[in-house]
């Protein structure tokens, strides 16, 4: 069982590691000015609200329910500029990798120098997993596939249970047992040490008779007669 | 297995555990693939090095007591 665990967590770290290879999917980590050939100001993402400019790192975080939707709005305003904006993408990323990723694509993206787009997320099938801190990346993608712009930020999420989600509670009774299996172990060294082994109770034997004759026992299974082919 | 191979294995899950859960309570940020993978490598290592150390000290407290134990019972 011990075994079987050890190699579970070590199969986990090499899966890990084995899946850094499509890169691709990963998220682009260039600041949102690199990233864009305007100013980060024309383009805004607000979280219920909240522009997810104000939390870029996990201690600004945006506390959210993860049971609940998220109303997130895409908005850009170009000035003179324009731009032809034909998705909004919102991305989880957790060890790297994106755990959930919600597309609005419009039907018909036109070039205008502003537009919103409103977006629903509602991670209820992940929620019980996923309370923490995790970031995300909000992108304006254009038609041709490149990204507009785009802006990481952080959301500290609480589950409907709290913390204690499905995956602390599995760590936690596979952290009882086993240090219910080292005082198991101590115990067992205790006793192989201390107790010593019986020593061996010779066979019970009838006591003589009299006449000092050796006692007769016939054998229960006697021997099968030699084989003659 | 000795107490302290046994304690080296608790110690890591628990240095594991106790990664996973600093990020949940927002301590720690597992987003990215290398920092949280340095962090779990850190914690095990970390864990496993003080599981083995408490285990055998446990291991050698145990069989200390228990062995005076039986020595005086066989009196």
């Amino acid at each position: 069982m011990r075994v079987g665990l050890s190699a579970g967590i070590v199969v986990f770290a090499i899966a890990a590691l084995l899946m850094g290879i499509p890169v691709p999917a990963r998220a682009a980590t260039s600041s949102p000015a690199a990233a864009s050939p305007f100013s980060s100001a024309p383009y805004t993402v607000t979280w219920n609200g909240v522009d997810v400019s104000t939390a870029t790192s996990p201690s600004s975080a945006i506390s959210i329910d993860l049971s609940n939707t998220a109303n997130l709005l895409y908005s850009w305003s170009l000035g003179t500029a324009t731009a032809n904006v034909s998705d909004a993408r919102l991305q989880m990323f957790y060890f790297g990798y994106a755990v959930s990723t919600r597309d609005e694509v419009r039907t018909a993206p036109t070039t205008s120098s502003s537009g919103s787009i409103p977006l629903n997320w509602a991670p209820v099938s992940v929620s019980y997993l996923l309370a923490g801190v995790y970031r995300l990346t909000a992108s304006f993608i254009a038609p041709n596939g490149t990204t507009l712009w785009s802006e990481n930020f952080y959301v500290r999420g609480t589950a409907p249970l709290g913390f204690v989600a499905l995956i602390p509670i599995v760590l936690l009774l596979i952290l009882v047992y086993e240090v219910y299996a080292l005082v198991r172990s101590g115990r067992y060294a205790a006793l192989g040490k201390t107790v010593a082994l019986p020593p061996e109770s010779p066979p019970a034997q009838t006591p003589p008779s009299e006449s000092g004759a050796p006692p007769e026992s016939p054998p229960e299974n006697p021997p099968p007669s030699g084989g003659s082919s | 297995m000795s107490a302290a191979s046994h304690g080296a294995e608790s110690g890591v899950v628990l240095g594991i555990v106790i990664v996973l859960l600093l990020q949940q309570v927002g301590s720690l940020d597992l987003s990215d693939l290398v920092p949280a993978i340095e962090y779990l490598v850190i914690g095990g290592v970390i864990g496993g090095i003080f599981g083995a150390l408490i285990g055998w000290a446990l291991g050698r407290s145990y069989l200390a007591r228990h062995s005076v134990a039986a020595a005086s019972g066989s009196k």
